[in-house]
């Protein structure tokens, strides 16, 4: 038992976890008798502490630091066996695990969980929303219902669910054999669960979970519950796991690429993580400046965001907007981009045809990389900021559009004149292409600053929203993990399943989103539990359509589930791919590749006779040409 | 550095990867790093220009005052860090353990005396922070200053360890190169700070 | 004839389009129009739609062309497309046409923003004040002093500027009739313009998630026309104008301790006659026009709901809660004997929510058995 609670793992953790809240505790009590406060059992300060301390602890003790606190310590470190690189029974998923295709899985199937309890909390939301008058929840019950699903499916689906599709697949598009810093991306891992973790739980805190939108604006956010410092928190965890993340993916993007690999022999994968790992690491401080701000508030008593201290105007609440938007602005491209990077490599390879304008498609990511960062105040149009501001925001924010047609208009030439293989993943990114470009056509609409006006905080934005998030980045999930489902899993899913799924998903989602255009710009506000009579026809058909779509998801979990189970064996390239990570057997040999392949040409040379992209002899027979020659990589 | 040599001898890992890049990963990571906290950096001073700028709120908060000379001090104290830790790298890079250990040991002292002058900066100042929204500010920034302070303590009292227990060589710095350049930010982020807090 | 897949594709776009622009036209988007603001954003938006038909079409149809021409057929397992990898004159007209189509929308939305925005000469100025959950109008008088209200009342025809305040969080002024909303900042003043056109009563909308109660931070614009508003304001006491902060902490800290939550605020959670009744003489404005001897209203501009609903709901066949429900939502679904039809308001079925009338359903209900 003893060695079991000093051996890294789930019995060190739990142990640690209780340490930790005995130091949060001890650390508070000692602070407010030194400060002389009362009383000195504050459970308020307990918890925001316990908050950070506990999960803080629960990862030394999970493991993720051994290796670190050695080297740090001038000791010897253990040498990695590589007995946890590779996953043999489904409990090495959940042991800390450098392996990339491990941790890839572990941030696939997380996300999905959060999804699916996200998705649920939607289900409560449209019963609620069915008839008007308030029938299950009560109206805090409600904001709290919103905030959590859009913080989760946010925070805790979109954003690490590509992040997994990417760490499982983009060392091996590269012919890389890990990440750049495989101990680093575990910790980026187990951030996660313990944010989605602390969102689920701040249900159970007096006053109920957090209620004021994943927008969480001051001052509402520094005057709620409790329950609003566990968003707050959270919002950290899941930050740093992004920004770590990224930063990987953008170091092992540049310096781990497979000879004869130069950028623009990338696949557009690699070059939609590339640019979003840009928007991580530049964007995502700022969502937690703002977050430390309203913590600040709270918990310590600042007054960032108080209008009315002493005689009058002194904090600023607008700062708020603007430092959230900020990030959660270009948070919306790193929502999508990653989506754009699987589209691209759907389409070509369904499509058997190369990418219409490959560089231009590069570039497009890297111009609403750019374009995304002056466009924040577009959700402040009417938030009661400088109007002159609003000008250049319109502007620019409808010019994002033109990037983003690019790709939409090579990917439609793509399509032409291929040769259309329509299993789930086509069926899914073709639903993207025409969900999306709805959606974005929604969004410049909405920059049209006078017609803002009327419809922000409706429920035309409530179409919007799930328009580019659902029909726009959750298509390009589908599409991706049915992709390289037989990559990851090395088994087949079953295409029947999977297009009964799309057309479900697709009927049903436009049926719930759909109408919501219109009650939207009838008047219908977003966030209230309760509506006006003439609105309730509409909100029934939704609510039916919202359980309709609910049910879709489980064919997907079913056909998933039974698929990994007892699936046909995946031949390592059923579709015919060019791409590396198609190359290797399936699911991938546990250092990703015998010998570093070498990269002779572009990633979609479909239809040109004999092309391939890279050969798998050692750099010495295939002698790349134009790159640094090949050195032993120090540690 | 050499531990990891080792290992490598002693297990077959993966194989190692193609370098892509003439830069080395580590040093990579933490210039992207760097740019993320100069990004949180900035969401601060976000802050604080609505805060002074934007609302035209006196600065300081009537009725407090700055300790700008003690802040002065500090800022000497922090910017000769930077020099003894240049100081250890040189002599690092030309074999010189004397000046690698004594550099170093030097560094983490003087960021620690940086840090206890801070604190003691905070007690006697003579306004909290929820008295205003610029003392507020006041507090944000150095705070988060300060604990960017504590962070690159942390890795320097690493480094410090590790120079001690004969770590480190000519052929093999970038263990204390890599730390040493975070360092080297949060001195010049002070300078920064410094200025539009206590000087502008 | 076979024709070349472009022109096909290029008719299928056309007929498309031909059919999902008239029927995109034709859908009853928009609420009342109230304000002249109103009619320019309304236009804006059909110009917005006239352009972006064409472009969803366009995608859709090359999607769906592309499925039926282009999918694969048995036998072409092992075919792939023609290796085409760009074509730059192709990309720099999907690039330019955008480009200028975007330059010519930002264009006329800066337009209309300006004409909207424009201070007219003869402005009345309103000031509006959002708390949790209430919304309070003021209109200034002499110095210092002025005309309270929770009720909105304007003037046809007048342009009003409005300058909004908050005494707690962040709220947001919405009146969909004039298409017109901003925040209620706490700290600043926000100013919108609007110059109401078209008689009647609208929904006033706090649109910003304010807290338990924001749902119900519900108020009603009632245009009349200049000759009744002078009518009315006069009718109104003058007050020392309120302030737009709540007391201020002094400086002092707050003590950082877990708010309770605002509970039980007005109106919120389930329906009750009290609240019905507070809604009654309140923020529904049922009193102007109606006597109720409950209520202690005098309004003579309806019928006397003490002593008609009981036979007039029998009249109409109706259970009483049915029957008043129906006359709130529907007043013309039947017309009290003697009184005009179409003077009650028809839009309480938008400015007040489900439980608000439900509410007053209770209410009634239980004052006239
Ligand atoms: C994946 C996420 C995602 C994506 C990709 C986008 C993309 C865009 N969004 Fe959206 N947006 C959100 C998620 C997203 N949005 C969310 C979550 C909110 C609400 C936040 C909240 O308040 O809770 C929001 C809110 C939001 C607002 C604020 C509304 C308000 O609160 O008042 C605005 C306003 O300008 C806007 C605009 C746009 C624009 C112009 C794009 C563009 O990038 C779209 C570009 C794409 C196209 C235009 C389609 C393809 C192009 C063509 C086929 C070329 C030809 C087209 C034209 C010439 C028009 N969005
Ligand atoms: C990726 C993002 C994403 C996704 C996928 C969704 C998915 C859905 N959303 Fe969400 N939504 C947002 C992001 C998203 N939403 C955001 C950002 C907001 C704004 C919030 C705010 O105002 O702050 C929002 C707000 C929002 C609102 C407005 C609330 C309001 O303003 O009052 C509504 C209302 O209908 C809604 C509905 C739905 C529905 C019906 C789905 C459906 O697609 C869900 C489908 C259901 C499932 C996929 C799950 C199915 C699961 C089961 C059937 C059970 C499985 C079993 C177990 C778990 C045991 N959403
Ligand atoms: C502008 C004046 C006006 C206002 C304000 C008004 N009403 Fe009326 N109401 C009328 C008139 C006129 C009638 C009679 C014509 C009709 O039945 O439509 C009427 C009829 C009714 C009736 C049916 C009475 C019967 O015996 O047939 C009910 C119930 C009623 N009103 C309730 C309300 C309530 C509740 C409110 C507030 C939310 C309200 N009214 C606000 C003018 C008004
Ligand atoms: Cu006030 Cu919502
Ligand atoms: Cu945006």
């Amino acid at each position: 038992m003893l060695i079991k609670l000093r051996a890294p793992g789930w019995y060190r953790a739990a142990l640690f976890d209780v340490i930790g809240f005995a130091f949060a505790f001890g650390l508070v009590v000692l602070i407010r008798t030194l400060m002389h406060e009362h009383p000195v059992l504050d459970g308020y300060a307990i918890t925001t502490v316990a908050l950070i301390a506990v999960p803080l602890f629960f990862l030394v003790g999970l493991g993720v630091a051994d290796y670190w606190f050695y080297w740090a310590a001038g000791k010897r470190t253990r040498p990695e066996d590589h007995s946890a690189h590779g996953a043999r029974t489904w409990r090495d998923y959940f042991r800390v695990n450098t392996d990339h295709k491990v941790i890839g899985i572990q941030y696939v199937v997380t996300s999905f969980f959060f999804l699916l309890i996200g998705g649920l909390l939607a289900m409560l939301m449209r019963a609620e929303l069915a008839q008007p008058g308030m029938q299950f929840v009560t109206p805090e019950q409600y904001n709290g219902l919103f905030s959590v699903h859009a913080s989760l499916l946010i925070f805790l689906f979109v954003i690490p669910v590509f992040a997994g599709l990417a760490n499982f697949v983009l060392p091996l598009m590269i012919g890389a054999p890990d990440m750049a810093f495989p101990r680093l991306n575990a910790l980026s891992f187990w951030l996660l669960p313990i944010a989605g973790l602390m969102m689920l739980a701040s249900f159970l805190a007096p006053g109920g979970s957090f209620a004021s939108g994943w927008t969480a604006y001051a001052p509402l956010s520094t005057s709620l519950p409790l329950g609003q410092t566990f968003f707050t928190l959270a919002v950290q965890f899941a930050g740093a796991s992004s920004i770590a993340t990224a930063l990987n993916f953008l170091v092992t993007i540049i310096t781990m690429r497979a000879p004869g690999m130069s950028f623009f022999r990338m696949p557009l994968l690699v070059w939609a993580n590339f640019s979003t790992s840009l928007l991580v690491v530049i964007a995502t401080p700022f969502i937690a400046a703002s977050q430390f701000f309203v913590l600040l508030d709270r918990a310590l008593g600042f007054q960032f965001f108080n209008a009315f201290v002493g005689a009058g105007k002194n904090g600023n609440v607008i700062m708020y907007q603007h430092v959230f938007w900020f990030y959660s602005h270009p948070a919306v491209y790193i929502m999508m981009l990653p989506g754009f990077g699987i589209i691209s490599e759907v389409l070509a390879v369904k499509a058997r045809k190369p990418i219409f304008g490959y560089r231009m498609m590069a570039f497009s990511l890297l111009a609403i990389v750019v374009l995304g960062f002056t466009v924040w105040a577009h959700h402040m149009f009417v938030s009661g900021m400088a109007p002159w501001i609003r000008i250049p925001m319109m502007v620019t924010t409808a010019i994002i559009a033109i990037p983003t047609g690019i790709k939409v208009f090579s990917w439609l030439a793509t399509l032409w004149r291929g040769v259309l293989r329509l299993d789930t993943p086509m069926l899914f990114a073709l639903g993207f292409l025409t969900m999306f470009t709805l959606g974005g056509i929604s969004g410049v609409m909405l920059a049209m600053i006078p017609f803002d006006i009327h419809v922000s905080a409706t429920y035309f934005i409530v179409a919007h929203i799930h328009y580019v998030l659902f029909g726009g980045s959750l298509f390009t999930i589908f599409a991706g993990v049915y992709y390289w489902f037989p990559k990851m899993t090395g088994r087949m899913f079953d295409d029947r399943l999977g297009k009964l799924h799309f057309w479900l998903t697709f009927i049903f989602f436009n049926i719930t989103f759909g109408p919501m255009h219109l009650i939207g710009i009838q008047g219908m506000p977003r966030r209230v539990a309760d509506y006006a009579q003439q609105f309730a026809t509409w909100n029934l058909i939704i609510s039916l359509a919202s359980f309709g779509l609910g049910l879709s998801t489980l064919v997907f979990l079913y056909n998933m589930v039974a698929s990994w189970r007892g699936g046909p064996r995946a031949a390592a390239n059923p579709w015919r791919a060019l791409t590396l990570e198609w190359q290797v057997s399936s699911p991938p040999p546990i250092f990703n590749f015998d010998a570093v392949p070498t990269v002779v040409g572009g990633p979609y040379e479909y239809g040109v006779p004999g092309a391939v992209h890279g050969i798998f002899k050692s750099p010495a027979e295939a002698r790349p040409t134009g790159t640094i020659a090949t050195s032993p990589t120090p540690e | 550095m050499e531990a990891s040599a080792i290992s490598h001898a002693e297990h077959h890992g993966p194989p190692p990867a193609h370098r892509s890049s003439r830069v080395e990963a580590p040093l990579l990571g933490m210039l992207l790093f760097i740019i993320s906290e100069v990004m949180i950096f900035g969401a601060f001073f976000t802050a604080y220009f609505f805060i002074r700028v934007v609302n035209h709120n006196p600065w300081p908060a009537p009725g407090t005052t700055l300790p700008e000379a003690v802040a002065g001090v500090n800022t000497a104290i922090l910017l000769s860090s930077s020099l003894t830790l240049h100081w250890s790298l040189v002599s690092v890079k030309s074999g010189n353990r004397f000046g690698l250990k004594a550099g170093i040991a030097s560094t983490f002292l003087l960021g620690l005396t940086f840090l206890f002058v801070q604190i003691n900066e905070y007690v006697h100042i003579g306004f909290a922070p929820y008295q205003s929204a610029q003392a507020s500010i006041f507090y944000g920034l150095t705070g988060l200053h300060g604990a960017h302070v504590f962070i690159g303590l942390c890795l320097l009292l690493m480094v410090t360890i590790r120079a001690f227990r004969g770590h480190y060589s000519p052929e093999s710095h970038r263990g204390m190169e890599v730390p040493g350049i975070y360092w080297h930010f949060v001195d010049i982020m002070w300078v920064v700070v410094y200025t539009t807090v206590y000087v502008l | 004839m076979r024709k070349h897949p472009v022109v096909q594709l290029l008719l299928i776009g056309a007929i498309g389009t031909a059919i999902g622009l008239p029927i995109a036209l034709a859908i009853p988007w928009f609420p009342a129009q109230a304000a002249t603001q109103a009619h320019r954003i309304d236009t804006l938006y059909h110009v917005l739609l006239i352009v972006s038909v064409p472009i969803f079409v366009g995608v859709l149809s090359v999607v769906l062309y592309s499925v039926w021409k282009f999918r694969m057929k048995p036998g072409e397992e092992g075919k792939d497309g023609p290796p085409i990898h760009g074509n730059t004159r192709l990309e720099v007209v999907w690039t330019a046409a955008p480009a200028i189509l975007i330059v010519a929308l930002c264009t006329y939305a800066y337009t209309v923003l300006h004409a909207n925005e424009v201070t007219k000469p003869g402005e009345r100025t309103v000031n509006v004040i959002g708390e949790q959950f209430a919304w309070y109008f003021t209109y200034p008088s002499s110095p210092g002093k002025s005309v309270v209200t929770q009720q909105l009342y304007l003037p046809k025809g007048q342009p009003v500027v409005f300058k909004i305040h908050s005494r707690d969080v962040i709220h947001e002024f919405f009146v969909p009739a004039f298409r017109l909303q901003l925040a209620a900042v706490p700290g600043i003043t926000t100013t919108l313009r609007a110059t109401p056109d078209r008689l009647g009563v609208y929904s006033v909308v706090c649109n910003q998630l304010c807290g338990n109660g924001h749902a119900t931070m519900r108020a009603t614009v009632h245009v009349l026309t200049p000759a009744a508003f002078q009518a009315w304001l006069a009718k109104q006491p003058v007050q020392p104008s309120p302030g737009y902060s709540f007391s201020s902490t002094g400086g002092g800290a707050p003590a950082p301790a877990p708010a309770p939550a605002p509970s039980g605020k007005a109106g919120n959670g389930s329906a009750t006659a009290a609240a019905g009744k507070a809604i009654f003489t309140g923020s529904g404005g049922c009193g102007a026009c109606h006597t109720l001897a409950d209520a202690g209203t005098t309004g003579a501009v309806g019928p006397n709901l003490g002593i008609r609903l009981v036979p007039d709901a029998k009249k109409r066949g109706l259970p009483l809660a049915a029957f008043i429900n129906e006359s709130i939502t529907k007043p013309n679904a039947f017309i009290a004997p003697g009184y005009p039809a179409g003077v009650m308001p028809q839009t309480f079925g938008q400015t007040l929510t489900a439980t608000q009338i439900q509410s007053l359903v209770a209410y009634l209900a239980s004052v006239t058995k």
